[in-house]
């Protein structure tokens, strides 16, 4: 048989390793911009709002995929434990409401209420702020933490390592690296493969 | 579990304390698909996730369930219709492997279906009993989308098979078993790869099941990405080959091993009587493939590295258990008289070449590495045979290929003539829609084009290892009843309306002309998503809008005969004015 050039999976697995391996984490580090997204309870919620955070729990989530339907109780749990140390928790969908009507905004405001939502759901209906994260999966979850004034991505992937079994969790990579941020320590892991439904982006007409 | 890139793998699963216990764990309960049966099929593909490995949960789609889809039942002679809802968020395709019908119904890399969109075919089941399957075909996605888990077995019934004496209550001494392997990542996540590490019996790890003391049937398909079985059991007891892909054989092959590619099933007997307190395994013996076959290579590392490579491994651990009421204990001496086509009558002989592109480029994986048939890449838009409807053809597969291919044609079954000069093996003799072509060798086969010509949607040939067919080793044919050139002219294609508009429950159409017929219907909302893709619809009585959100649609009709499309606004209203 042939042999495959390297592919991305072999890239992105060499360079996760060598950052695990290595415990490197400044030389890559990416921004992210600020955003200003309509919240389900009519208001617009941008980062600079929040003055006194030192950073964000920021997890791109939607109404429709079931991987992304087993988290809400936890999203609820990190935002009431760590919104208080100045780490609050930002939801955003922006899944292509054109596909799935489930994720349109007034069902949004429905899915917030019903899940007693602790914490702002926005809806990214153009994708943009979806775009500037790359976010891949709901759920797809970003840990930021302000440097210098620049949101600076200290953890991006899964929100722990069992989604449909929260009692079976062994590594909950987003409050570890809250945790590890709040202490003042290098995130430990700084990137895991986000799991749940593909976003899929809408090609401009 | 062994993961494919064993530094990553080794490194996560150390950082990330991953026990090696899954490697001691005990079996795992075989699943057997649901079913269903009747005239009306409901399947709805979406992404979901199962738990199939003991730690986190694995994304993958499935139609109705969680990996893999329902058994469907269908009787010969009667017509079948699919409601085919894709709740995936990508667009992909449903093929009806092996079954004959309009190619409008097919389901190949033409009849897209978008997120969120219905797709309705329909066609009568002429096929013979036999286990068929449906899957993926979504052109250069196939792999990833049958990674997934995307896909169901069909198994047709008819008078001549339901006259013998044969096992047939499913689950019990019918048992379907879709084999298959899968990678894992360190976050039990599907690798998109050729050859897993783990083995998969019905989406089940380390599957057992129990059978009864008597003759059991089991229904195989090869439903691998790339690898070939070669299957035994434990015991090297014999097995006897009752059906190939297309039907049952005159009368049953008996064999210690039998090796199964991509595409392909056969359904054998096993007779466990008086073997009540006993287990053996199915088992892959895959150390003694022959070279070239897939799974036959053992790459210590590279993308085609895998575990299971150049291996005898376990499939399914059977333990015998009591038998039933009225169990099936012989294996009946002959099952049918099988009427072949004959060479003699063969209309024309085409000469397809399968061979390594050697250069020709490729923007995707493989590359310059491509396998290619008659020298080039798939096009979706380069028709390479046009068959005269009623024609009877002998296909002669010439591999110059380093590699061997199972050879598979959409709309009808074949009969093998020769492999490589010599006459097919007593279990190939019978009807077949994927043919292992071995490396360097020639397969000749004849096949009967007979109905349902199409000039513009074609069927496909292409080689069933998914990687391969993604890649571009794959061509495309159509059945014609007249020459090429001939369509009406566009200008006196007519006129169609819609109505009432607006209407509330149905929609109909009528046509200027008498000769005008609906060959594809598309329903349009306001926002510019497809919402349902009816091929050849029966308009008679009107389309059904009962259920639709009120609102503007676009109805796009395609003719028949001239293939011109129509597109007409109609209002959906809710209440009657």
């Amino acid at each position: 048989m042939k042999l495959w050039s390297i592919t991305s999976y072999g890239t992105t697995a060499l360079l996760l390793a060598a950052s695990l391996c290595l415990g490197f984490s400044s030389k890559s580090e990416k921004t992210v911009p600020d955003f200003h997204l309509k919240n389900v309870d009519g208001t617009f919620v941008s980062l600079i709002n929040y003055p006194e955070a030192k950073g964000f729990i920021i997890v791109f989530t939607c109404n429709h995929c079931p991987f992304a339907k087993l988290y809400p109780p936890r999203l609820n749990a990190l935002n009431e434990k760590y919104g208080k140390l100045g780490m609050p928790l930002i939801a955003i969908s922006s899944t292509d409401t054109i596909t799935y009507e489930e994720d349109v905004y007034s069902k949004m405001v429905c899915k917030a209420r019903a899940e007693h939502f602790n914490f702002p759901y926005l809806f990214d209906g153009d994708q943009t702020v979806a775009k500037q994260y790359a976010a891949q999966k709901t759920p797809h979850a970003y840990v930021i933490w302000k440097e210098k004034g620049q949101w600076v991505v200290k953890y991006n992937g899964a929100i722990d390592d069992n989604g449909g079994a929260p009692e079976n969790v062994e590594t909950p990579f987003v409050a570890n690296a809250v945790e590890a941020l709040l202490a003042g320590k290098q995130v430990e892991v700084p990137e895991t493969k986000s799991i749940g439904c593909q976003i899929i982006f809408r090609t401009k007409e | 579990m062994f993961h494919k890139n064993t530094f990553f793998g080794w490194l996560m699963m150390g950082l990330l304390s991953f026990s090696a216990s899954s490697l001691h764990a005990q079996y795992n309960t075989l699943w057997i698909p649901d079913t269903l049966s009747g005239t009306n099929f409901d399947l709805t593909i979406k992404d979901t996730f199962a738990q199939l490995t003991p730690g986190n949960q694995t994304i993958t789609g499935g139609i109705n369930g969680k990996f893999w889809g329902p058994t469907l039942f269908f009787n010969k002679g009667d017509t079948v219709h699919m409601n085919v809802h894709n709740k995936l968020n990508e667009a992909t395709t449903i093929h009806w492997h092996g079954f004959h019908f309009p190619a409008v119904m097919d389901g190949g890399p033409h009849q897209v279906i978008p997120p969120g969109t219905i797709w309705q075919p329909y066609w009568k089941v002429t096929n013979n009993a036999s286990t068929y399957w449906y899957h993926p075909h979504l052109h250069e996605m196939t792999m990833d989308h049958i990674t997934k888990g995307i896909g169901g077995l069909i198994i047709v019934r008819d008078d001549e098979e339901a006259a013998l004496p044969l096992p047939r209550t499913y689950g019990v001494d019918d048992i379907p078993l879709v084999l298959t392997d899968r990678d894992f990542d360190a976050q039990e996540q599907f690798v998109v790869v050729p050859y897993g590490d783990s083995m998969m019996v019905n989406g089940t790890l380390r599957p057992q099941t129990g059978v009864p003391a008597q003759a059991v049937r089991f229904r195989i398909l090869n439903g691998a990405i790339e690898r070939s079985y070669n299957i035994g059991f434990s015991d090297n007891r014999n097995f006897s080959i009752i059906c190939s892909d297309g039907g049952l054989l005159n009368a049953p092959v008996t064999l210690n091993r039998y090796v199964l590619h991509a595409g392909e099933r056969i359904e054998i007997l096993v007779d466990f009587s008086g073997q009540a307190g006993q287990s053996v395994d199915l088992k892959a013996y895959n150390a003694s493939l022959p070279n070239f076959v897939a799974g036959s290579e053992n790459f210590p590392n590279g993308p085609f590295a895998n575990y299971l490579g150049k291996k005898d491994f376990n499939m399914l651990h059977l333990n015998v258990g009591a038998p039933t009421a009225n169990p099936v204990t012989a294996i009946p001496a002959t099952l049918k008289t099988n009427v072949l086509l004959d060479p003699a009558d063969a209309d024309i002989t085409r000469v397809i070449t399968m061979s390594d592109s050697m250069g020709v480029t490729n923007p995707t994986i493989l590359g310059p590495n491509a396998f290619i048939i008659n020298h080039k890449l798939f096009d979706i838009d380069y028709i390479e045979y046009e068959v005269p409807m009623g024609n009877t053809e002998i296909w002669e597969i010439r591999s110059t290929s380093g590699f061997g291919h199972p050879f598979h044609i959409h709309d009808v079954e074949f009969n093998i003539l020769s492999i490589n000069g010599a006459a097919p093996p007593p279990a190939q003799a019978g009807w077949k829609d994927v043919v292992f072509v071995p490396r360097g060798q020639t397969v000749r086969f004849i096949a009967r084009f007979e109905d349902y010509a199409d000039a513009l949607h074609p069927f496909m040939y292409h080689c069933h290892i998914v990687l391969h067919e993604d890649e571009g080793m794959m061509g495309q044919f159509v059945v014609t009843d007249a020459p090429s050139g001939t369509l009406e002219s566009v200008e006196d294609a007519g006129n169609i309306l819609l109505y009432p508009n607006p209407a509330t429950d149905r929609l109909y159409v009528s046509f200027s002309e008498p000769e005008m017929q609906a060959y594809y219907v598309r329903i349009i909302n306001a926002l510019g998503k497809t919402m349902y893709m009816l091929p050849q619809p029966q308009l008679q009585n009107g389309i059904d809008i009962g259920h639709f959100p009120t609102g503007a649609y676009f109805l796009q009709l395609t003719d028949e005969k001239t293939k011109k499309v129509f597109t007409r606004q109609f209002i959906k209203t809710g209440e009657k004015h």
